[in-house]
């Protein structure tokens, strides 16, 4: 009749230590960071500013809003469709929906000119792809699929007893989406919508591609012209502390909101099917949506792989191939063991308090887009008499793992917490110590959730495209970089060719890490 | 032998004047019953150490075992489900009972005395629950401690099943002369294996 949650939970005073560690040095490098900025702005205090801040911000908010907007209504009717149809490979196409999330925004931007520019297969029914409804378009590409996703699993999650009472009321398909789909979904809604706006407000490299210039120039890429191209600091603090602060009312409001898990289980089991009109509008939905979303997949590979040879024996290739792979290890492999450490000492933490504020401040670089942490290292680095390039690669590596330790905390967060709470008691019952708990009990149930952490660190980071701007130098270089570079020189088919290998990279890595992972984890139990 | 010596405890959830005295005897099945709520499995966490009483206290073979963390206490527990981690395998889960290095003679026989020869190397998930309940049996055979909680172990059970698993639990009792502590509702539970019985109303135990 009574449970304690937290007197089950096992003591681990050392995880907690390090755990309070990881989160005290994470907090504090926020705040030099910060400071740093801070600083700066100070310094230039009275200087002019060389830009319309209030009209960057318009244009931001406006291609966020819509951004927004639409991928939930895309993404609502691409879930209610894939959860309806069954036809061979589906997990396939519901696994393409799912790699968006890592897809870069570079390659996605890349292949929508491949498609609808000028040159493009479909360049003569004229839509215009640079500008406003260009960046709203490969917004609506990422983020549309990567909604369709994480609602396709709440969908999949109504329970069996709830579809079967549904049927036998004989329910038509809309009906249906109205008693039995929508409350499902209902409850993500503001989560996803917060997280896809912060995403589209912060896009930096689709804005760079598809801006069309000074027309819709967004914060990211305005901060990103402040400091590489018109060395304005001025600008580029002032910016930089705008974005953050939004970032933050944003992150503040919607953490009131219902999380939104990054893991999403196989999606598979044989469910009701709609018949007449609604399975037709179903099939229609699919076919856009596969479209929409595959053509410029498709085209990046399509038009890449013909220059790939070439590329291939390019040496300035494979340098920035191996600085791409080792910044996105390393990135990744630090990400992964402070995201463990905190998820660890999260679930160990007796009392929901003290819980919150060892993950907090991992959370907290949520709220500091790429360019803005870039920025702020920089400035740090640069006051601290250290020369830039000499310690961009440490930077570069440091700022992608805390850009990604959001992610890999949210996905690692839930499952520890989970073990705690339910098999604590058994695990102190059993006086199993913390060794034994690790590598027992949590790694072998963890270790796909840890994959997954670990993929999504290593794909973000070898998209990456805000931070290596800022500190990349012609002899440290990543794909991203290089890509642009040779876009800037009207290389157009280096680039294509780097595109479609990043994009073979990053899919291939997300799909295999969580597996191999998942192997370790089963051999392990 | 487990006794309770005015243990209390005061908690916003627990019944008001919770008050329990009482012995349960080694080599002996006590019983508890009461109603949904009456505190049966409060009684049981406070004797594990998953609560601590506001006063009173533990005793276990004449020692004082009230300050005792969980960890630290001579008490084995089955709880009515997640007895078992799914993703080990039986012999894995029967291991976590012994302190160092797993020993595969011991946990064998361990298996062998509890009726699953040969079960040990078939995760826990592809167990039934009957046999889940035999595999956390051995784990505590392995752990060797003098008390045996017990938590409505045998609701989940086929009415076949449950009588073979209380048979089971009695001859361990004697056998192993543990002081074991059933907490159940079922009156055929008490009926068939319990030596002694206790009342749990109000939140004070009686005999009977």
């Amino acid at each position: 009749m009574l449970r304690s949650a937290d007197l089950g939970r096992p003591e681990r005073p050392f995880r907690l230590l390090a755990g309070t560690a990881f989160a005290a040095a994470i907090g504090l490098l926020i705040v030099a960071l910060f400071w740093a900025i801070l600083s700066a702005a100070r310094a230039r205090a009275g200087g002019e500013v060389h830009l319309d801040v209030g009209y960057v911000l318009y244009i931001t908010t406006l291609q966020a809003g819509l951004s927004t907007a639409l991928s939930l209504a895309v993404g609502i009717a691409l879930a209610w469709a894939l959860n309806r149809l069954r036809f061979p490979g589906r997990e396939v196409v519901v696994g393409l929906f799912a790699s968006a999330i890592v897809t870069p925004g570079l390659v996605v931007a890349f292949g929508l000119i491949d498609v609808w520019g000028r040159a493009g297969w479909l360049g003569g029914l004229g839509v215009p792809i640079f500008g406003l409804g260009g960046v709203v378009g490969a917004h609506l590409v990422l983020d549309g699929a990567f909604a369709a996703r994480i609602l396709l699993g709440r969908l999949d999650a109504i329970p069996e007893a709830r579809l079967k009472t549904g049927q036998s009321l004989g329910l038509n398909a809309w009906r249906r989406f109205g008693v039995i789909d929508w409350p499902a979904i209902r409850g993500s809604l503001p989560g996803l919508a917060a997280i896809i706006f912060l995403l589209a407000f912060t896009s930096f490299p689709i804005v760079l591609l598809l801006g069309g210039g000074p027309s819709v120039p967004t914060l990211e890429v305005a901060i990103y012209s402040a400091v590489r191209l018109d060395f304005d600091l001025n600008a580029a603090v002032t910016l930089a502390l705008i974005q953050i602060g939004l970032c933050a009312v944003i992150i503040v409001a919607s953490s009131a909101l219902a999380p939104v898990a990054t893991s999403v289980a196989r999606s598979g089991q044989p469910r009701w099917q709609d018949a007449g009109a609604a399975r037709a509008a179903q099939w229609i939905v699919l076919a856009f949506a596969l479209f929409g979303f595959g053509a410029p997949l498709a085209a990046v590979i399509a038009d890449g792989a013909v220059s790939v040879p070439d590329v291939l024996a390019e040496s300035s290739f494979w340098s920035s191939m191996c600085t791409s792979l080792w910044i996105a290890l390393g990135s990744s492999v630090l990400s992964l063991i402070v995201a463990l450490a905190v998820a660890a000492a999260s679930a160990a933490a007796p009392g929901r308090a003290l819980r919150t504020l060892v993950a907090v401040p991992a959370y907290a670089y949520l709220a500091v887009p790429a360019v803005a942490l870039s920025l702020g290292a920089f400035l740090l680095v640069r006051d601290s008499g250290l020369q830039p390039e000499t310690t961009a690669p440490l930077v570069v590596v440091l700022a992608n793992a805390l850009l990604a330790l959001p992610f890999a905390v949210a996905t690692l967060g839930p499952p520890f917490e989970a073990i705690a709470r339910s098999r604590g008691r058994l695990i102190r019952a059993l006086s199993l110590g913390g060794v034994r708990q690790f590598t027992l009990i949590e790694w072998p149930l963890v270790a796909r959730d840890a994959g997954l952490a670990f993929a999504l660190s290593f794909c973000f980071s070898l998209g990456d495209l805000g931070v290596i701007a800022l500190f990349g130098t012609q002899n440290f270089a990543t794909l991203p970089l290089q890509m642009v570079r040779a876009l800037g020189a009207y290389r157009s088919h280096e680039a294509a060719a780097i595109a479609a290998l990043m994009l073979v990279l990053t899919i291939g890595a997300f799909v295999a890490i969580p597996k191999l992972f998942g192997r370790l984890g089963d051999a392990g139990a | 032998m487990l006794a309770l010596e005015d243990v209390t405890f005061a908690h916003p959830g627990a019944p008001a004047g919770y008050r329990l005295t009482m012995t349960a005897a080694a080599g002996e099945v006590t019983a508890v019953r009461g109603r949904s709520g009456a505190g049966k499995s409060t009684l049981l966490d406070l004797v594990a150490g998953f609560l601590a009483p506001s006063a009173g206290r533990i005793i276990v073979d004449g020692r004082d075992v009230t300050p005792l963390r969980p960890e630290q206490r001579p008490v084995s527990i089955l709880f009515q489900s997640e007895t078992l981690f799914e993703h080990l395998t039986a012999a894995r889960n029967v291991a976590l009972g012994l302190p160092g290095r797993a020993d595969a003679e011991k946990i064998a026989a361990a298996l062998e005395e509890v009726g699953l020869g040969g079960i040990g190397p078939q995760r826990a998930s592809t167990l039934s629950g009957g046999q889940k309940q035999r595999v956390a049996l051995a784990r505590t055979l392995l752990r060797a401690k003098p008390v045996l909680l017990l938590d409505e172990p045998f609701s989940a059970l086929d009415d076949d099943t449950r009588a073979s698993a209380r048979t089971l639990v009695q001859s361990l009792t004697r056998r192993h002369g543990w002081a074991t502590v059933l907490v159940t509702h079922h009156a055929d539970d008490i009926a068939a294996i319990a030596g002694r019985v206790y009342a749990l109303e109000g939140g004070v135990l009686r005999a009977g």
